[in-house]
Order: C-alpha cells, then sequence, then structure tokens
C-alpha cells in the first residue's frame, strides 16, 4: 500500500535509428509525466519530435522499422510487445492534421472507429461517444457530416475520437497548425480541462508563446535528436535559441538587449497616393450559388504600389474566396473587380496572371513537373513569353529563393520547406506586379517562417505584396496596411497602429491579441511605431 | 467543387428493408433476366422490376440523369444496333426471317428497301424488357442506401473487414478530394493553365491535363501514410470489427429473399430445363405485319 | 519511411494497402466525374477519361488488389456521382484495369528507370485489353449483340480510349512518385 503509483508515463535512456538513416533520429532521451500534467515539447522542424511521439504511441515499432534502444513504462509497465490497440487504450493521440486522423463521414462514426475496432457492441458504443463528445460539448455536431464542420470543430471531433478510447495520456502533435487564433486559444483551454480531469498531455508545438496562455508544469525542448532543455517553463526563458522558436515578446526584447540585430527593409516602391489603383474592388458581392447565402457582402477596396497588406480575418470570413476574385479565379455576383483598370469579366485569368501572381497555401497542391526549372517555366511559357523571357525569368526566380543547385531535382523529392520556396519561384517567374500569397507561414516552423518572409519582402520586382494570415504578428511586423475581414465584410482597413489599437474590437474579430502587439502597445509613447521583438529592445529598460 | 450524394431518407418501404435483402433481390434480378430470351418470362421480370422501382418512391428530377444515360445506351443498342444495322441482334436472332417491309415502301415519293424483319423487332422489344429490368433494379441503390450502411452490408454478406471498410473509408475522401481538385485547378489557372484551348499535338494536348492530376494524386498518396496511422493507431484490424451502422432482418426480408430465390430457381428451370431459354416470336405477333 | 524492407508481397492487404485503395477509388470517381464536368458530359463509360489512368497507376504502385479496388469501386463511385446507375459489368472491366497492372507491379523497384515505365506501358495495353474485353464480352450475354457489334461498339472505342490516356499519363505519375519515394527516403 504505501508504494507510490508507478507515474502513467516514463521514457527510459530511448534512442532510435530509422532502417533507412545512418545516423539516430532520437538519442537519450529522459522524461516523466504525472497525472494532470501538461508538458509542452518544442523545437524546429527535423529536430525529432515526431519520431519521439511514434516510440511513445506505438507506430514505432509496428509500423516504422528500425533499431530502438531503452525504454518506455506506461504505469510502470513496458509497453514493449503491447498491440497497438492495446498501448491506445492508455495513450491517445492527435494527429496534426484533423483532415487526415478523421476517418468517418459523421461524426458519430468518426467517433466510433475505434471502438469498432475493439469490436464493442453498438449498445455500449453509444454511451462512450456520447460522453467524450460532452467532454468537449460539441454533442451538438454528432449527426453533422465530417467534412462540413470547421476547422476548429474538426480538430475537437478527431479528439473525441481519441478520448473515446479513454485513454489516461494524450499526445497532440501540433494541435493548433490548422486553427485561427480564436479556436487555437478555446482548443488550448480544452487541453487543460482534460489536464485537470487528471490526463497527463503532452503537446509538441513550436508556437511555445500561444502554448504558455495554458501553464504546462514541465518544457521539452529538442536539438538534433537531444534534450536541449528539460525544466520548468521559466528556465526555457533563459536558455533557449530565442530565433529558434516563438518566445513571448518581452522575453525576446529584454535578451536581445545590446545585441545587433540585421535592419529589415521592404522593397516595394514608396507609396504614392494619389497613383492609379493597380487592383479595385467595387461593391463586390459574391454567392456561390443561387440557393446558397452570400458569402462577401459588398467589398470596397483599392490597392496601390507601395503597400504591403495583410489581410486578417478569421477561418471562414472570405479572405480566400476575397483574393480569388482579384486573379478572376470567382467572378462577382454583383459589383466589379478592376484589375489594372480592366473588368474582370472581360478578362481571362492568363492575363490578370501577369498583373497578380497568386501563391496558393500548400506548396504540394500545384507542384507537378519532373525537374524545378520545368516547374518555373510552366507559368510564364503558359502566358506566351519568349524562350528567352522564360529563361531569365527562372533564372531571377531561382536566384531569389536561393535555389539554383536544386534546378534539376524533381519539385516533389524537395523538404516541404523547399517546395515552398519553390512554389513562390513558379509564381515570380511570372513576374507579376502584385504577389498575393495565402497563409505564407502555414506549415513551416517559427525560425523558418520568419527567414522565409524577411526574404520574400526584401526581393525587388513587386508594386505590392498582399498576404493572408492569422497571425497578428505578421501584420504587425510586415504590412503597411491591414484590412480585416468579418463574415464576409471588411470591418477595418488602415495602417497597423490604428487598426490593432482597440483589443476588445479585436478579440470581437475573433483574432488574438499577442504578446508581441502588448509590448507595443506598452512601449509606443517610446517607439511611435510598431516594430518586432528584436528591436523593441532597445526601447526597455 | 462541392460533391453531394443522391442518398435521402424518403421514408418509403425500400427504406425499410434490409440493405442486404436488396442486394440479394437485385442480382437474383439480374442473373435471372440474363439467363433467358423468352418474352413472356422477361415480361414478367420487368413487371417484377418495375414494382421494385415504384417501392423507392424516387422522383423524376432524382434520377432524371440516369435515366439520360440509359436512354442513350437503350438507343445505341436497340435503335441503331438492332433495328437499323442488325448487328445488335446477332448473337441471338439467326439470319433470314420476315421482311416488315418486303416491297420496300414509299416515302416522300421515293422508294427505299430496308432489310427489318419481324423477328428483329420482336427481339429489339425483349431487349428493351430485359435491359430495363435490370436498369430498374440497380438504379435505385445510390438513391436508397446510406453511405454509412456500405461497410456493414458487405461484411455481413461475408466480405472480410478490410475490404468492407475500404468502400466506406471511400466515400469519406471524396468530398476531401473533390475540393483538392478544386484548389490544384486553381492553383494552376493562377499559372496560365487553361481548360480549354491549348497548342500542339495531340499528345501534349492530353499531357496537358498532367498539372492537375500529378499535384491531386501525389498529394492523396503522401496523405496516406498519416491516415493509415490514425488507423492503427485506433486499433483497426487486430480483430472483427463491429459496426455502428445498425442492420435488422425483418419478416419482409426474409420474405424477400425467399422470393428472390424462387424467382432466379424457377426462371433458371424453365430456362434450362423446360427449354424457355430461347428467343422465340409468337404467332400473333408475325399477324400484326400480315396484312 | 515505413515498412519496406521485409520482401515486396503484391497480395498484402493491411492498413495501408485500405488506405491506397480507398484513397484511389475515391480519386478515380473525383477525377472522372470532375474531367466530366467540363468535358463531353454524358459520355460515361466509353467516354474522354484522363482518369482511367488512376486505377492503372494505383495498381502499378500498390499491386493488383489495390488496383482492383481501385477501379471497380471508384467506377461505382463515379457512377453515383453522376447519377448514372451502377453497371457491374463496366465495373469489373474497370477492375481488371487496375488488377492487371498490379501483377506486373512485382517487376518493378525503381519507378522512374526505363525498364520499369515500359513494364507500365506494357501492363495498360493488358489490362485494357482484358478489362474492356470483359466489359464488352458481358455485352453478348446482356444484350445479345454479335460479335462485330461489339468490337467495333464497346470494344474498340473504349479500349482504345483507354490505352491512350494510360500511355501518355502513367510514365508521368510513375516519374512523380519515383520523386515522393525519394523525399520520404524509403
Amino acid at each position: 500500500m504505501s508504494e507510490p503509483k508507478p507515474l502513467p508515463l516514463v521514457v527510459k535512456d530511448l534512442s532510435f535509428r530509422y532502417h533507412t538513416r545512418d545516423s539516430c533520429a532520437i538519442r537519450n532521451i529522459n522524461l516523466s509525466l504525472e497525472p494532470g500534467q501538461i508538458m509542452l515539447l518544442a523545437g524546429s522542424s527535423g529536430c525529432g519530435k515526431t519520431t519521439l511521439m511514434r516510440c511513445i504511441n506505438g507506430l514505432i515499432p509496428h509500423s516504422y522499422n528500425g533499431e530502438m534502444t531503452g525504454e518506455i513504462l506506461v504505469h510502470g509497465q513496458s509497453i514493449e510487445g503491447m498491440k497497438l490497440s492495446q498501448i491506445s487504450r492508455h495513450i491517445g493521440t492527435l494527429l496534426q492534421d484533423p483532415e487526415r486522423q478523421i476517418l468517418g463521414t459523421y461524426v458519430l462514426n468518426e467517433v466510433c472507429f475505434g471502438l469498432e475496432s475493439m469490436a464493442l457492441p453498438r449498445k455500449e458504443m453509444l454511451p462512450i461517444a456520447h460522453k467524450a463528445l460532452e467532454r468537449l460539448r460539441i454533442l451538438y455536431l454528432k449527426d453533422k457530416e465530417t467534412f462540413f464542420t470547421s476547422g476548429g470543430e474538426k480538430q475537437k471531433v478527431a479528439l473525441a475520437g481519441v478520448l473515446a478510447m479513454e485513454p489516461d495520456i494524450l499526445l497532440l502533435d501540433e494541435p493548433l497548425a490548422s486553427l485561427d487564433p480564436a479556436s487555437a486559444h478555446e482548443a488550448l483551454l480544452a487541453f487543460r480541462e482534460l489536464a485537470d480531469e487528471g490526463l497527463s498531455i503532452m503537446i509538441v508545438e513550436h508556437r511555445v508563446d500561444d502554448v504558455l496562455a495554458i501553464k504546462p508544469e514541465k518544457v521539452l525542448y529538442m536539438e538534433d535528436g537531444e534534450i536541449n532543455y528539460y525544466g520548468d517553463v521559466a528556465g526555457l526563458m533563459e536558455t533557449v535559441d530565442y530565433s529558434r522558436i516563438k518566445l513571448p515578446a518581452e522575453v525576446i526584447a529584454r535578451r536581445a538587449k545590446g545585441k545587433v540585430h540585421p535592419v529589415f527593409k521592404p522593397t516595394v516602391p514608396e507609396l504614392d497616393k494619389d497613383s492609379e489603383p493597380l487592383l479595385s474592388f467595387q461593391d463586390v458581392r459574391f454567392q456561390y450559388k443561387e440557393d446558397t447565402p452570400e458569402v462577401l457582402h459588398g467589398i470596397n477596396l483599392d490597392v496601390r504600389s507601395g503597400e504591403v497588406i495583410a489581410i486578417l480575418g478569421h477561418n471562414g470570413s472570405g479572405k480566400t474566396t476575397m483574393v480569388k476574385h482579384a486573379l478572376g479565379l470567382l467572378k462577382p455576383t454583383s459589383g466589379k473587380v478592376l484589375l489594372e483598370g480592366v473588368d474582370s469579366k472581360k478578362s481571362t485569368i492568363a492575363t490578370s496572371a501577369k498583373t497578380i501572381g497568386y501563391v496558393f497555401q500548400s506548396p504540394s497542391q500545384m507542384l507537378f513537373a519532373s525537374t524545378v526549372r520545368e516547374e518555373l517555366a510552366y507559368g510564364p511559357e503558359n502566358l506566351g513569353f519568349s524562350k528567352e523571357q522564360v529563361a531569365e525569368n527562372v533564372d531571377w526566380a531561382i536566384d531569389t529563393v536561393n535555389l539554383e543547385e536544386e534546378l534539376s531535382t524533381p519539385p516533389l523529392a524537395l523538404s516541404f520547406g523547399q517546395q515552398k520556396r519553390v512554389s513562390i519561384a513558379s509564381v515570380l517567374s511570372m513576374r507579376s506586379r502584385i504577389l498575393m500569397m495565402d497563409e505564407p507561414t502555414a506549415g513551416q516552423d517559427y525560425w523558418n517562417y520568419k527567414s522565409f518572409m524577411d526574404t520574400i519582402l526584401q526581393t525587388p520586382g513587386f508594386d505590392s505584396i498582399i498576404f493572408i494570415t492569422h497571425d497578428l504578428d505578421l501584420a504587425l511586423i510586415y504590412a503597411n496596411r491591414v484590412i480585416v475581414l468579418y463574415g464576409g465584410e471588411i470591418v477595418a482597413d488602415g495602417h497597423p497602429q490604428d487598426i490593432l489599437l482597440d483589443e476588445e474590437k479585436i478579440k470581437k474579430w475573433r483574432l488574438l491579441p499577442t504578446s508581441l502587439l502588448k509590448l507595443n502597445q506598452e512601449l509606443w509613447p517610446k517607439t511611435g511605431q510598431y516594430m518586432r521583438a528584436e528591436a523593441l529592445s532597445q526601447f526597455i529598460t | 467543387m462541392l460533391v453531394s450524394w443522391n442518398y435521402r431518407f424518403r421514408n418509403s418501404p425500400m427504406d425499410h428493408i434490409d440493405p442486404r435483402a436488396r442486394f440479394i433481390f437485385s442480382f437474383a434480378l439480374l442473373f435471372a433476366a440474363t439467363a433467358t430470351w423468352n418474352p413472356i418470362i422477361l415480361f414478367v421480370l420487368f413487371l417484377i422490376a418495375i414494382t421494385w422501382y415504384l417501392m423507392a418512391r424516387l422522383t423524376w428530377k432524382d434520377t432524371k440523369v440516369g435515366w439520360f444515360m440509359i436512354s442513350i445506351m437503350l438507343f445505341t443498342m436497340i435503335v441503331v444496333n438492332t433495328i437499323i444495322t442488325g448487328g445488335g441482334a446477332g448473337g441471338v436472332v439467326p439470319p433470314g426471317g420476315q421482311l416488315v417491309w418486303p416491297g420496300g415502301f414509299d416515302l416522300f415519293g421515293k422508294h427505299f428497301t430496308f432489310g427489318l424483319t419481324v423477328e428483329r423487332v420482336w427481339f429489339a422489344i425483349s431487349q428493351l424488357m430485359r435491359i430495363l429490368s435490370i436498369s430498374l433494379a440497380f438504379i435505385i441503390i445510390p438513391y436508397t442506401m446510406d453511405s454509412r450502411a456500405y461497410g456493414v452490408t458487405f461484411s455481413k454478406l461475408g466480405m472480410p473487414d478490410r475490404l468492407a471498410y475500404t468502400m466506406e473509408l471511400s466515400f469519406r475522401f471524396i468530398p476531401t478530394l473533390a475540393r483538392n481538385f478544386q484548389v490544384t485547378l486553381d492553383a494552376q489557372r493562377a499559372r496560365g493553365f487553361e481548360l480549354d484551348g491549348g497548342k500542339g499535338n495531340f499528345i501534349k494536348k492530353i499531357r496537358r491535363v498532367a498539372p492537375l492530376l500529378i499535384p491531386v494524386t501525389m498529394n492523396a498518396i503522401v496523405s496516406s501514410e498519416d491516415i493509415a496511422n490514425a488507423m492503427d493507431l485506433r486499433g483497426f484490424g487486430e480483430q472483427k470489427r463491429t459496426w455502428l451502422y445498425e442492420l435488422k432482418f425483418n419478416w419482409w426480408d426474409w420474405a424477400l429473399i425467399v422470393f428472390s430465390v424462387l424467382m432466379l430457381a424457377t426462371v433458371l428451370l424453365l430456362a434450362f430445363r423446360f427449354d424457355m431459354r430461347l428467343f422465340s416470336v409468337p404467332g400473333w405477333f408475325y399477324g400484326l405485319f400480315n396484312k | 519511411m515505413a515498412k519496406q524492407t521485409e520482401k515486396k508481397s503484391i497480395w498484402a492487404f493491411g492498413t495501408k494497402q485500405v488506405v491506397y485503395a480507398a484513397i484511389g477509388a475515391a480519386l478515380y470517381a473525383v477525377l472522372t466525374w470532375a474531367f466530366n464536368v467540363w468535358q463531353i458530359p454524358g459520355a460515361g463509360n466509353v467516354g474522354i477519361r484522363p482518369a482511367i489512368v488512376i486505377p492503372m497507376f494505383f495498381g502499378i504502385a500498390f499491386g493488383p488488389i489495390v488496383g482492383f479496388i481501385t477501379g471497380f469501386v471508384g467506377n461505382i463511385l463515379a457512377d453515383m456521382l453522376s447519377g448514372y446507375g451502377f453497371w457491374i459489368w463496366w465495373d469489373l472491366g474497370n477492375g481488371i484495369i487496375g488488377l492487371i497492372p498490379g501483377l506486373f507491379s512485382a517487376l518493378i523497384v525503381k519507378y522512374d528507370e526505363i525498364k520499369s515505365i515500359l513494364w507500365g506501358e506494357l501492363s495498360v495495353i493488358v489490362g485494357s485489353a482484358a478489362g474492356m474485353g470483359l466489359a464488352s464480352a458481358s455485352e453478348f450475354w446482356v444484350s445479345g449483340a454479335d460479335f462485330n457489334t461489339v468490337l467495333l461498339a464497346n470494344f474498340v472505342p473504349s479500349f482504345v480510349t483507354n490505352i491512350i490516356w494510360g500511355l501518355v499519363l502513367l510514365p508521368l505519375l510513375m516519374i512523380a512518385y519515383a520523386a515522393i519515394l525519394k523525399r520520404s527516403g524509403r
């Protein structure tokens, strides 16, 4: 009786090497998790966090081969030799993309998937599924088709499917990646609640700043497959390289004090308020079909040379629908879109592409060619450029994204970050006057996306840059104009310093004030402008 | 692109028949109808098929696309192949026979000769009944089957779980893939891809679909690693699974199965034991043409 | 990264294969339907269908069972999406178009080698001949047409369109697939 209860999860001296690799993906990992604790597992991509998760949930060695040493104990019992279904009754895993985790066409089917696999009779399944849905307060979704739920709902549905197996340990793989700020915050609160009910939770996330809102008890920071830091949050703030993961702005500012930082200078031309607009929306309304609700309600907007515009808004606010109109991929139901004075209804997309280059969110949705060179030539060739012109554009584009050595590699064989750069370059090569990007930072870790944005904004050749984002920080660092969409309407349009002042409004728009925004507002009397955290260091005392 | 399925709960008699019984009936009808060319048997089966179709209470609006397809098929098969060229009947109707217009006929002041025989006209009618019977039985399936019912139906009919579940999983990914296709289409149009037109020879034209086909396909393959992991992590395939969707045989389902078996057995017996399998033209039909 | 060390068995049907088959069938259905939207509507069974390469490719990449299900279930689902009903012979024929390349998959190690691509092309021809042959032959039985009619009205058009799309597009997909395999380090 007096013997202490074994901990829910203990990892001892764990190392693993994939069969196909020469070196270990993770080395000498030690950690433990108590009931009710949340552990944040942070690190940039390739640091081994995915491999560590696979070892814990049993996918290694069940589905991936390699050499494993060390031990994983769940409630004092080694998981070696256990079936996956046995492990998953203790350890539930939420994969990064709920879109890929959800297997059921309907919500209730999704939640019951694991129970069906365990061969539970229907009448035992239903109460368990209801309980799981109720726990996340989404019972009302039960008869909905999973495809038609929102991003935040999808994640909760996927989580309910995991909770239905009644695990006491949860592994969450970048659970915030696909969510807008408000949904991400809600999700985090839900995780805290589950921990308070006694579950042990491990969250893999590089948006460290956001996760701190729910005060994780422990932090594990990995680099190159090894533990770089293991302890409480306060210690992490002092030890970890602040350019690698996203720490709170005040921490970065304090630690960057006295250090030299490269100057960032965007290269769009000076703004001329009196110039002809490059792009103009005139009372644009849109609905997909006559019997479906209107998605855009009277959009008015002029884009001029010299503007760097961030379009903010919650998921489903109409951001993507709006920018698709700019290129003519969608045509307004009423109102007009003019591109360099030409009505989009009278022009082809191929013509519009000469003015607007549109980079889609996910590179894998567009890459197809057998070499990078061919991929970059595709756009300009379609636009009817001469052979010499195509070659020149391709060279310039590949230079800009720094991938010269990959010209004859198949794009599909590149890493995600490289693919992202190729997808940008394949739009750059059309030499459009406006660059328009949908969620340019999605899927990249903090360090990668910052350097990526710095490069793009400093690339000469664009009259204007427009990007869609959830991330308030991107808007206030990079944009000189912010447009906020809410429910298909523009609810704010102006300089970031004017738009992002009112915290109440920001919350109403389902955006979340960030630590960087707060710090900037605090220091406003001294700075007179919005800056990145490193630059703010000179203004703090 | 938004996918919409045609299934709706209509509270029709069909909705209350167990899907397993429905499949057994449909296949029994299919085999019965293809076992014989006897016009009387085909006519009886045709009446049964119409009754079956009416039990689903589908509206014309629901099924008109399907009927459009079937009409095209019937037109080529019956009007073109059987009536006009005669090839459509060649497998069954022996050459020769009684001409419909032995001396040709006059139309718009011109004289035509046309080798249509009475046998071929009768055959066209038999063909029509046979194909319509089969069509009536099968066209209703997508309108009357809940997508959640396929897995359990085939599993309970004896198919291994993994196979039965595959179909269910397909349904899950159809809307996702349709959306992905739309995104890829938009992304490539933003790079100047145009739906129609395009220069170059035949092969180049075919290759023009590659920028759409490759990203959608490769994306799907890459995502399958995660999907398989998600399934493994919830114990897929470790034992015989149960299904959330409930199937229940009622007495009328058993009755339908017994009826299906009897129907098929009777037709097979008549066809192969009593030689009612072959094509023949009844005397009265010849009479219609002997004026 | 997945289990690749054990000997390649073309008849294995584990979780991965279930997913490939399901995704293949869904993809085949969606592409058939999507290409129909902006091509010849109602062309149906013997229409101009670039999507026919999907069962061929899933066969050559993931084996005969996956190939068969991709073609068979995919064709059923495509007809459902379009509201065309249910045509078991053509569904089986489409299944065979995927199954036969699947038999050839055992011969292939690297997907971007000339030799592999030639095997793939051969499998397209054999598969289409067998699959469309079966589907057309069923018309003998169902509709009672004679050999010439079946050959000219059913077999030749469907066979020719299928192999044209297959021969041109299959190599492109095989090369792209080889690139993906490199990326994941398998």
